[in-house]
């Protein structure tokens, strides 16, 4: 994957585009907003990472500015404060996720690919399937091997989100706020709790297991290969 | 305005009546000195007077001899009507020449006399009322055994002195009550502004340092309390946001170095061995906890300032606190809790879902974090004469009542809950969410274990049934 990382902090920068050439990925880098505008508005990348706080130009300025000039690769914004409105401006200048510093680089992973692999269908297709698991969306139906699964509303939207990123890593962030909304961490285990409860309705009867812990980063929806 | 009853406590009032007291007592001294003087000074003339006339009389008889004064005397009796003067010229044997008075015994000099006493006849009393008052009399011996007297009537002096206590009774009673007319006014003044100033330091307790002491601009003694309040208010202001704007650079700037710590210390794991990895583990533990609690302040922060509430939106408070019940409704269950939500139809509100959210959950976690198992977690949402009011009550241990206003101040924790994690900022961020949305957080004793009552302002009639409000 080619990914453009326009960051000023030369330690964050280093340290992240060391870690995704680790995981295989072609990193260009720019410490200065206005030379990050010229490299993505060339064009040609999977995804970019653009932090909020650049010296000379803003990075909500060069979202703007690229989603102006059309450019349609995903955009990851880095934001520095505790910021309570920056989500909120990010997404409405284009950016596509936001990630708050400082962050596990797992995270940051585990976003990039999910914002990278995104399937543009998926987002609309009425029947998600995983192997013999299928939701039916308009339905709000669950069977897994033609056995019909009852789920509670939030145990519902916890599958589908997992069904909609099947075999990607989603953190436990990307959980809480996609599927519950929580833009905070909390300090009980909401996640843990409903992916047991999940695990136990969708997996513990059937002989193959889909939902996996991921070490260290969260969790992966999946057949095993 | 305060009312009756502390009107008649306060310090101004006290202030007033001995005010009045002592104006109203230096005023009837004033006002006896002024009548005894008048009443002597009416005396003298009333002497004087006599003595002028009786002067005249005896010129008049030393010049013009006998007949001329008793034509004098004739002709002032005759026409003489109060104020009443009296005349007697007796000859040697004791019988009148002229005059309006019965004869008598010859004395010389100047007398009082009561007019009743010179009339031994009863039937010849004088009628007129003038004539019952006291007479000041000048004797006169005229040589040959002849005796002169002149009276006059006191009749004036005493309608004069009558007058004068009658004017100052008057005075007396109108300047008492200008003087508590008065003294109440400046005391109404005086309460007013003190009033204002406890108003003021009510509302700065409450929490708005932004609150001032009116002045008037007079200058006077209140106008300096007030200019020295304002001052010391002021400089407390700057020192509170110095301290703030410290704590929130300091969170801000250590930030960055945690972040880099972080990373190294993320870029380090798997390289150092199993052991290097569970120190490593632990000290990312410490660090996202550090990390967490600064977020955490810089969130309050923002959240205090006030910037949050441009991004007001409609927002249903059912929909969060059941959202927010769902989400943690297993994990209490997990503990051997029990939650609860009871929710009955609320209008929507002008609000920050995504604060709310946090609010709610924070509301929630407390008690399952800090109850033991087997304890009922109640979150009730209801109207309540006309405001949302949002209640989540526990049947743990409780807080002490003593220790209950303290729980919302930034890293206080109770001594029972220092074991378990947490940053100290939970109930912080509550408040100041409460605060933000112009809702009051109040902690009462739920017999057993704690309620949390949330009490947002009834909203806007019209607003709740706008889809799109305008702001």
């Amino acid at each position: 994957m080619k990914i453009l990382l326009i960051e000023d902090d030369a330690q964050t920068s280093a340290y992240v585009a060391k870690g995704l050439r680790e995981h295989g990925h072609v990193v260009e880098h720019s410490p200065s907003g206005r030379d990050g505008l010229l490299l993505a508005s060339g064009g040609g990348y999977d995804v970019m990472v653009i932090d909020r706080m650049l010296p000379g130009l803003d990075g909500l300025a060069i979202v703007k500015t690229i989603r102006a000039a059309g450019a349609r690769a995903p955009v990851l914004l880095l934001t520095t404060l505790g910021g309570v409105n920056d989500r909120v401006e990010g997404l409405e200048a284009g950016a596509d996720d936001y990630l708050t510093k400082p962050f596990a680089f797992a995270e940051l992973l585990a976003r990039i690919n999910a914002l990278a692999r995104r399937p543009p269908m998926a987002e609309e297709a009425a029947v998600l399937r995983v192997g013999d698991l299928e939701l039916d969306r308009l339905k709000r139906t669950v069977t897994r091997g033609g056995k019909r699964i009852e789920l509670q509303p939030q145990e519902f939207r916890l599958l589908e989100y997992l069904m909609r990123h099947a075999g990607q890593v989603v953190t436990r962030t990307m959980l809480l706020e996609n599927v519950w909304e929580f833009h905070f961490d909390p300090h009980t285990s909401v996640v843990e709790t409903h992916i047991s409860r999940l695990r136990a309705k969708v997996d513990r009867e059937f002989a193959e297991e889909l939902i996996h812990t991921v070490r260290g980063s969260g969790y992966s929806l999946g057949v095993s290969r | 305005m305060a009312s009756p009853g502390s009107f008649l406590r306060s310090t101004s009032f006290r202030l007033l009546a001995w005010y009045a007291v002592v104006f109203g007592a230096s005023v009837a001294v004033l006002f006896v000195i002024v009548y005894l003087i008048t009443l002597a000074a009416l005396d003298e003339q009333l002497s004087d007077s006599v003595e002028r006339e009786t002067e005249v009389l005896v010129e008049l008889y030393r010049t013009r001899g006998l007949d001329s004064i008793v034509r004098a005397i004739e002709l002032r009796t005759a026409e003489l009507r109060p104020p009443r003067r009296y005349y007697l010229l007796q000859d040697a044997a004791g019988k009148r020449i002229a005059g309006n008075l019965p004869p008598m015994k010859p004395v010389e000099g100047e007398r009082v006399l009561p007019v009743r006493s010179l009339f031994a006849d009863p039937a010849s009393k004088p009628d007129d009322p003038a004539d019952s008052h006291p007479v000041v009399a000048q004797g006169r011996d005229l040589g040959n055994g002849r005796f002169l007297l002149v009276g006059e009537s006191r009749y004036r002096a005493v309608k004069a002195r009558e007058a004068i206590v009658r004017a100052l009774a008057w005075g007396i009673a109108i300047t008492v009550l200008l003087a508590a007319a008065g003294g109440a006014a400046l005391g109404r003044g005086f309460l007013r502004r003190i009033e204002e100033i406890n108003r003021t330091t009510r509302s700065i307790m409450d929490g708005d340092l932004a609150q001032r002491v009116p002045v008037s601009g007079g200058g006077d003694e209140m106008d300096r309390l007030a200019v020295n309040l304002n001052a010391m208010l002021d400089r407390i202001q700057a020192l509170m946001e110095s301290l703030k704007r410290v704590s929130d650079d300091i969170a801000h700037d250590l930030r960055t170095p945690l972040s880099r710590l972080r990373h190294r210390l993320e870029a380090a794991r798997g390289r150092t061995g199993p052991h290097g990895d569970v120190v490593i583990e632990q000290s990312l533990a410490e660090v996202d906890a550090i990390l967490e609690t600064f977020s955490a302040l810089l969130r309050i922060s923002q959240i205090e300032s006030g910037a949050r509430r441009a991004g007001f939106s409609e927002i249903s408070l059912e929909r969060v606190v059941s959202d927010v019940g769902e989400a943690y409704a297993p994990v209490a269950e997990d503990r051997g809790q029990r939650l609860k939500t009871v929710l009955t139809g609320v209008p929507l509100i002008q609000g920050d879902r995504e604060l709310l959210t946090q609010m709610v959950a924070n509301l929630i976690e407390n008690p399952i974090r800090h109850c033991p198992a087997d304890v009922d977690i109640i979150i009730g949402l209801a109207l309540e004469g006309g405001s949302p009011v949002l209640r989540v009550a526990d049947t743990g241990p409780g807080i002490p009542a003593l220790e209950r206003e303290k729980v919302f101040r930034r890293y206080y924790r109770l001594e029972a809950s220092r074991t378990t994690p947490g940053s100290g900022l939970g109930l912080a961020l509550v408040k100041a969410v409460a605060d933000l949305h112009g809702a009051s957080v109040e902690l009462s004793d739920n017999n057993p274990g704690l309620c949390v009552t949330i009490r947002f302002p009834a909203p806007a009639a019209p607003q709740a049934r706008i889809p799109h409000s305008r702001r």
